[in-house]
């Protein structure tokens, strides 16, 4: 029999019974619809929460932490003895892994360490304030963009400062009393921002290293004397980014960071003190997919290490339970059909026994009957499919305009408000059309069994 | 050798505790172009013999050769081609598919031998012309008389030029005249083309077309004889023994 014959008798067979074979593919449609509706809920779950991992940050980017006793990341009582070194050798190391196109190494400079002051007579104070000794020729690359001001350049700029954001709103002006000494970023009632005390960019800053054996009664330090003095030049204050450590702080050269650290130990007789280490070192992996290998390398080693990747990773585990049950609640339902199909099929087998018969008696082979029961019960599926997938679509359409909030709180479904809360990716089509003709072939599969086995001779005997 | 030849052959039908014998020892030889009624009461084996001889069911004992091939011995795909080359059917209730047209009937062996459909149609044309139902080729099989509907079934059993062409009591669904047109063109294409024709009746009447008639009863061959007056339709008389027919 040729592969045409075949398939105009299956059709044929199913236009025979068009309102059963209707029924039996709206089953198909149903669960169809409900499995491409469920993954595609899950798969705009997972773009919503990659929306909200990218706006915290860089899902590129792996963190590696000091040995800083202010960071606790990891077990808790791990000693910092045992923990390999944050030198130069291990920014090197990291530097030459495979897929690590920059690396970006932080000192922290202890808040303790340092007082900045700014205006005339040391006006403005900052007696806590972050500051990080940085590589300022990588500022640029690390996506920090000035918003007054330009990038740190020129042959010395060992002095030179860049605020953060809100760095400027650290400063207590020491001229006012209780709360009007501070200030902090807000929106004004005409919609422009609040201003710090000072403008960073035309006022001059010093910053003065900590004589800390001898704290004034606030807790503030008095200036370690005329050689921990420094005056700086501002080069820039950036724009607000998420990089929540440096919005507050100060970012100075690195080599400057290393000497007020040393210059602090000296002041204040700090006993085996030892070269500074970097407090951070920040790596950009090429592809955001060999992340985890970068990370599962450092950590083996024994760094401190921390990316958005492996949140995302484990917030995708949590997503995918969810999922998981989405899915299976759709796959009880292509169940149902599936059992739908077996029974039409075998429905089918006891009105279509005597042609059965006659289609043996006349010649035709047991294989070309298998594969016309077979084709049938998976055009039902194929049908289902094709009509399932484009109602999925209409249906995820109608999810998509009528509102997140609607639906996601019905489905207790994490949205963030901006991407659409069903996708339905062009392999999620093909799967489900794959899917649901694999799963009518194996609906048929019984039914062409006991097909092919049916007696000519009991089909033909005279009633 | 004969283009038949059955030795032996016992078929046993067990009904739980008891066996039913159908068919006791039947030895039979069948030549090329013969026609060979198988004459007997309603239940002496006829039909298990037919069913036998054409494959649709193994026998307990004994051998049915068949142009030379054993098909006893066949497996389920090579009986299925072998009876796409060979063997040709016709039944008593017709047995065509309610759905396809008599055209699409007629066809349908030559469908299963992997003929395209234009070239199926063009034979199975002719051969509803042969059987004077060029203008019912569009028509069900309920949109035709009974008489209608097997000279269908007759075409469809020799659409594809079978070696042998089995009848399972052709004419009991009909009257007497259209028996005698059936049985007229059943006997006129066997002729034509040198086919066998094994004819299975209950009816003395019928089996005067025969060239043998093979008496059954209760599963043994009670006698075998040439038919000394066949009866031939196309010289309108009877004890002519010439068999070609007047054109
Ligand atoms: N499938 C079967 N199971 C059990 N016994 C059977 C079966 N088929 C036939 N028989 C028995 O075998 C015997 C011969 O049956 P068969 O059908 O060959 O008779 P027949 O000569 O064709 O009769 P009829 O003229 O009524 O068609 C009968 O006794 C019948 O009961
Ligand atoms: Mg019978």
């Amino acid at each position: 029999m040729k592969l045409f014959d075949m398939i105009i008798m299956c059709l044929r067979n199913l236009w025979r019974r068009k309102g059963r074979t209707l029924l039996t593919v709206i089953g198909v449609i149903i669960g169809c619809c409900a499995i491409i509706v469920m993954i595609s809920l899950g798969q705009g779950m997972n773009a919503a929460m990659d929306n909200m991992l990218a706006s915290w940050g860089d899902l590129n980017a792996i963190t590696i932490y000091g040995n800083s006793r202010y960071i606790w990341v990891g077990d808790g009582n791990s000693n910092s003895e045992d923990k390999p070194k944050l030198d130069e050798e291990a920014l090197e190391m990291m530097k030459n892994l495979d897929h690590v196109e920059t690396v970006f190494p932080k000192i922290e400079v202890d808040s303790n360490y340092v007082t900045v002051t700014a205006g005339k007579n040391g006006r403005y104070k900052a007696n806590w304030i972050e500051i990080y000794g940085v590589d300022f020729s990588a500022l640029k690359k690390m996506g920090y963009v000035p918003e007054q001001g330009d990038y740190p350049s020129g042959d010395d700029t060992l002095h030179t400062l860049v605020f953060g954001n809100e760095a400027a709103y650290q400063f207590r002006d020491s001229k006012k009393r209780g709360q009007n000494s501070y200030t902090y970023k807000q929106m004004l009632p005409d919609g422009t921002w609040s201003e710090p005390f000072f403008d960073p960019m035309t006022e001059s800053v010093q910053i003065y290293i900590n004589n800390t054996k001898k704290p004034n009664d606030d807790g503030t330090y008095q200036s370690g004397g005329r050689a921990y003095e420094f005056k700086m030049t501002t080069a820039a204050v950036l724009e607000q980014d998420n990089d929540w450590q440096t919005v507050y702080s100060l970012m100075i050269d690195m080599d400057f960071a290393r000497e007020i650290i040393n210059s602090y130990n000296r002041l204040n007789n700090v006993k085996d003190a030892t070269e500074p280490e970097f407090s951070q070192i920040k790596l950009w992996v090429d592809d955001i997919n060999n992340v985890d290998a970068v990370e599962t390398i450092l950590s083996d080693l024994g760094y401190n290490t921390s990316s958005m990747a492996s949140q995302r990773k484990s917030m995708q585990g949590q997503l995918g339970v969810v999922q998981m049950v989405l899915g299976c609640l759709a796959a009880i339902s292509l169940l149902v059909a599936a059992i739908g199909i077996t029974n039409t099929m075998i429905m089918s087998i006891y009105e279509r026994t005597r042609e059965i018969g006659i289609m043996k008696v006349l010649g035709c082979f047991i294989s070309n009957i298998r594969v016309v029961f077979l084709m049938e019960a998976g055009m039902i599926g194929l049908l289902g499919g094709a009509i399932g997938t484009v109602i999925s679509f209409i249906i995820s359409a109608v999810m998509n305009t009528l509102g997140n909030d609607t639906f996601a709180n019905m489905f207790g479904i994490y949205t963030d408000g901006s991407s659409p809360i069903s996708i339905i990716p062009i392999w999620l089509v093909l799967l489900a059309l794959a899917f649901s003709t694999v799963i009518g072939l194996i609906s048929g599969f019984y039914p062409a069994n006991r097909a092919v086995k049916i007696s000519a001779l009991e089909a033909i005997r005279n009633e | 050798m004969s283009f038949i030849e059955v030795t032996g052959l016992r078929k046993i039908y067990r009904l739980g505790q008891e066996k039913v014998y159908a068919l006791k020892n039947i030895n039979l030889k069948i030549e090329r172009g013969e026609i060979c009624c198988i004459l007997g009461t309603s239940g002496s084996g006829k039909s298990t013999l037919l069913n036998m001889l054409a494959g649709l069911e193994k026998p307990t004992r004994g051998d049915i050769i068949i142009n030379g091939v054993n098909i006893a011995k066949l497996s389920e795909r090579k009986l299925a081609r072998f009876r796409q080359e060979n063997t040709g059917f016709v039944f008593q209730s017709y047995n065509l598919i309610p759905q396809l047209s008599s055209l699409e009937n007629v066809g349908m062996p030559l469908m299963f031998k992997g003929w395209s459909r234009r070239k199926r149609d063009r034979e199975a044309k002719k051969m509803l012309a042969a059987v004077g139902l060029k203008s019912r080729m569009k028509h069900r099989p309920n949109q035709m008389s009974g008489g209608q509907q097997q000279r269908v079934g007759i075409a469809r059993a020799f659409v594809a030029k079978p070696n042998v062409v089995f009848a399972d009591e052709p004419t009991g669904n009909l009257d007497t005249k259209t028996t005698a047109d059936v049985m007229e063109l059943m006997v006129k294409m066997c002729r034509e083309h040198n086919l066998t024709l094994i004819l299975v009746t209950h009816d003395l009447d019928i089996a005067k077309y025969a060239d043998r008639i093979v008496h059954l009863i209760d599963g043994d061959i009670h006698s075998d004889e040439l038919n000394k007056a066949v009866y031939d339709p196309f010289t309108e008389k009877d004890g002519d023994k010439s068999r070609q027919p007047a054109s």
